[in-house]
């Protein structure tokens, strides 16, 4: 047992940190540490993906056959925590971390060759096809359908609750190509570009004023053949390895480390009663059980990545990290709300970019703290809900 | 990062299993409440004849120069098995204080009379009142020696100790010295009495307690420095022991949700149940990550040595509630019973949450530390 951090991982963080000083445009980071919505960040999130990729790092954790750097699993999460802290803008997610790993690991030669360049070198944006209006929690149940005609499917069907889909060049749609066999055995995973005739995206208003979630309506659109993913109704195998694969991710230990800093930076410059908040008893309690419960979700993400021997299936281990760090998103940015008061009931339309100019009575960390606070909602919905993750808990635990 | 057991800590933990597995369980635990110190003098020899009292202490000192992983490791197993035994107290605080000797040579003796178990140690630190006329302790100067008057209260497992390290001021000087008083010292009485873990405590009276020279430990200008760092790693050893105590119970509970039955089913079928025991298992295991990040800092300097160990026992203290808590409620009115395994695991976790600062002092501790 060594639990006190490699030497040699320190020299790499200020190797990493010192490279992305150099690279990261200072102009992008402040955007990006001011950002009030996800549908305005697009341009600089595939902007730092064409940077990253001229050095070599936009998809450091891919094999090394196909444009990853051979990183250790703590020298990539160094690596994310490192650009998060920086203000990095985010990953496309879709591509790099969920359909990139999807299509190395199952894909033909020619689907390999096709997409993955476009993923790593930042060309295009990537939605996710998987919910359904009647297949939320229960995906399985998806009646979205694929029909092969000769050498086209013709896909016909109802996604929801997919991110940027208006914004996006290609998505990856689970579709049911088998309707006779068991549910989770007749689905396949088929890529699909965004302007093909016949898909129809509508924007869902949010919670919290802006636009992300979509809608996609699929009217008979015809796709070919040779861009289903492996085999026919494999495509639950898949999905699941998919979200299997980044067993970490779901922690968001980076994000909400970083969140949780500028709640204590505003906690430090906001004044209420002649004190700073940072001095009122009630506040530090608070922050005092938030941190430490994030640093224990951290050793908790770092268990899974040094795969700690367990008693129980480490896909156990996994699901705390789902379950405790969207729980913590939540709390991390609901206190930053709560730290400023009433101005945090302050309307600031995501629309227009940049948000307004700060001024002393809106300082810049006002907008953008509600607007998060609101869509963070979502942290304990999707990707499995929370509900769903404690059956899948208990299951893996105890065998309930 | 590694958290892979070392050989010497498997085997270390099979030994603790071997002895443990056999003596633990409800009915072992109520006998022990009978036993004059609480446990079984005779398992006490069987620790030392297993390493366990050595394990901390120095080569130099007849030792076995273990880690503190290695003590949190076999605490782990200690707490699973809710051993009454007061290893923390003798081998893990006092070792650490008498570590600090100032006379080196009588450290060393002591140590090792701790490694052979001959020696067991309690310290006395906690007061209610810390003015002398309240009865608060205070050491004067007496010729070459001192004179200890006042009280201490709660002084956890100080009944089986035959060595007493007291703190206490010395007047007219600044700091916090520590005393070695026998047991048997003329002018002190020990009021024992069981906590509800079943481990045992005292509170001491003081009264005239002479010394000689060879009593101060550690002087006053060390004092309070050295005690913040032995009680911050007796600090962790407990954890150690809750994460144990909570996995254990963890475990029982999620057996018992598949044998009880209610409406004709297994209780662990009911989804309130599931979620139930999900949100225990998540608990017991953020406590886990809590004692390595405790053990990671635990030779840090004092700030952020004591930052770690704060925001540990925050995480690890309510874990515990949860744990324990939500343990009586799955068991229904059988886990309020003294015959079911839970309700002791409920007490000594509720032990463990309040020993060397509550939640409240770590909470404030902690807070401290992050904001300023």
């Amino acid at each position: 047992m060594e639990l006190r951090p490699d030497p040699a991982l320190e020299a790499f963080r200020q190797e990493i940190r010192a490279f992305i000083r150099q690279v990261l445009p200072a102009d992008m980071a402040e955007r990006q540490r001011r950002k009030v919505a996800n549908n305005a960040a697009v341009p600089d999130l595939l902007e730092w993906m064409r940077i990253l990729h001229s050095h070599g790092r936009s998809v450091p954790h891919w094999p090394v056959e196909f444009g990853g750097c051979g990183w250790s699993p703590m020298q990539l999460f160094l690596f994310n925590e490192e650009l998060y802290a920086a203000d990095a803008p985010e990953f496309d997610w879709g591509g790099t971390h969920m359909l990139g790993p999807v299509l190395y690991t199952y894909g033909s030669p020619y689907l390999r060759e096709r997409f993955l360049p476009m993923i790593r070198e930042g060309a295009t944006m990537w939605a996710q096809g998987f919910s359904e209006p009647g297949s939320g929690s229960d995906l399985a149940s998806l009646r979205t359908s694929a029909e092969l005609v000769g050498d086209t499917y013709v896909v016909n069907g109802q996604k929801i609750w997919t991110s940027g889909a208006a914004h996006a060049d290609w998505g990856f749609f689970l579709v049911r190509t088998d309707r006779s066999a068991k549910p989770q055995r007749g689905i396949s995973f088929l890529i699909i570009r965004m302007d093909t005739p016949g898909i129809t995206v509508r924007q869902i208003p949010q919670i919290n004023g802006e636009a992300h979630l979509c809608e996609v309506f699929l009217d008979n659109v015809q796709v070919p053949a040779d861009q289903l993913i492996g085999e026919p109704g494999m495509g639950w195998t898949y999905a699941k390895f998919l979200l299997e694969h980044e067993r970490t991710t779901s922690s968001f230990i980076y994000w909400s480390k970083r969140e949780l800093a500028r709640a204590r930076q505003i906690a430090r410059t906001e004044q209420a009663g002649g004190r700073r908040l940072a001095d009122d008893p009630a506040i530090r309690a608070r922050f005092a059980r938030l941190e430490a419960d994030l640093i224990a979700l951290e050793w908790s993400v770092l268990r899974v990545l040094a795969h700690e021997p367990l008693a129980v299936p480490e896909a156990a281990a996994a699901s705390v990290l789902k379950i405790r760090g969207s729980a913590l998103q939540q709390e991390v940015t609901m206190l930053q709300a709560d730290l400023l008061g009433t101005r945090a009931l302050r309307f600031f339309d995501p629309a227009p970019a940049p948000p307004p100019a700060p001024t002393p009575d809106w300082p810049d960390y006002v907008p953008g703290r509600t607007t998060v606070a609101l869509i963070t909602r979502a942290s304990t919905i999707y990707g499995g809900s929370m509900q769903v993750q404690k059956n899948i808990l208990a299951k893996l635990a105890f065998g309930l | 990062m590694d958290f892979a057991q070392s050989d010497i800590q498997t085997m270390l933990l099979d030994s603790a299993q071997r002895l443990l597995a056999a003596t633990a369980g409800v009915e072992y635990w109520r006998a022990q409440r009978h036993q004059p110190l609480g446990f079984d003098e005779a398992r006490w020899a069987q620790f030392a004849e297993l390493g366990w009292l050595a394990l901390p202490v120095p080569e130099a000192a007849g030792g076995l120069g273990g880690s503190l992983e290695d003590v949190a490791l076999l605490n782990v197993a200690l707490g699973e098995a809710l051993a009454t035994e007061p290893y923390v107290s003798t081998a893990v605080l006092a070792d650490h204080l008498l570590k600090q000797a100032a006379d080196r040579a009588q450290g060393r003796y002591l140590l090792g009379e701790i490694a052979t178990g001959a020696l067991r140690v309690a310290l006395a630190h906690q007061e209610v009142a810390h003015q002398e006329a309240d009865g608060g302790t205070l050491a004067r100067r007496d010729g070459t020696g001192f004179v200890l008057q006042g009280a201490k209260l709660l002084a956890l497992d100080a009944p089986a100790a035959g060595l007493l390290i007291v703190s206490a001021p010395i007047a007219g000087e600044a700091g916090l010295a520590l005393f070695l008083v026998p047991a048997d010292a003329v002018g002190l009485a020990l009021e024992a009495y069981p906590l509800i873990d079943g481990t045992r405590a005292a509170d001491l009276r003081l009264e005239g307690v002479a010394l000689p020279a060879s009593a101060l430990l550690v002087g006053p200008e060390h004092g309070e420095a050295v005690l913040a760092e032995a009680i911050d790693r007796a600090s962790v050893a407990l954890m150690a022991q809750a994460v144990g105590a909570m996995e254990a119970a963890v475990q029982i509970c999620g057996r018992y949700a598949t044998e009880r039955r209610q409406f004709g089913v297994a209780i662990g079928s009911f989804q309130a149940i599931q979620h139930m025991l999900a949100d225990m298992f998540v608990a017991a295991h953020q406590a886990r990550s809590m004692l390595y990040h405790a053990l990671a800092h635990a030779e840090d300097e004092a700030g952020a040595r004591g930052a770690a160990i704060a925001a540990a026992r925050i995480v690890v203290g309510e874990a515990g509630q949860l744990v324990s808590r939500q343990g009586i409620q799955l068991h229904g009115g059988y886990g309020l019973t003294d015959e079911y395994a839970i309700s002791h695991y409920f007490r000594r976790l509720m032990c463990l949450e309040k020993l060397y600062g509550d939640l409240a002092c770590h909470v404030e501790r902690f807070g401290a530390a992050v904001l300023g």
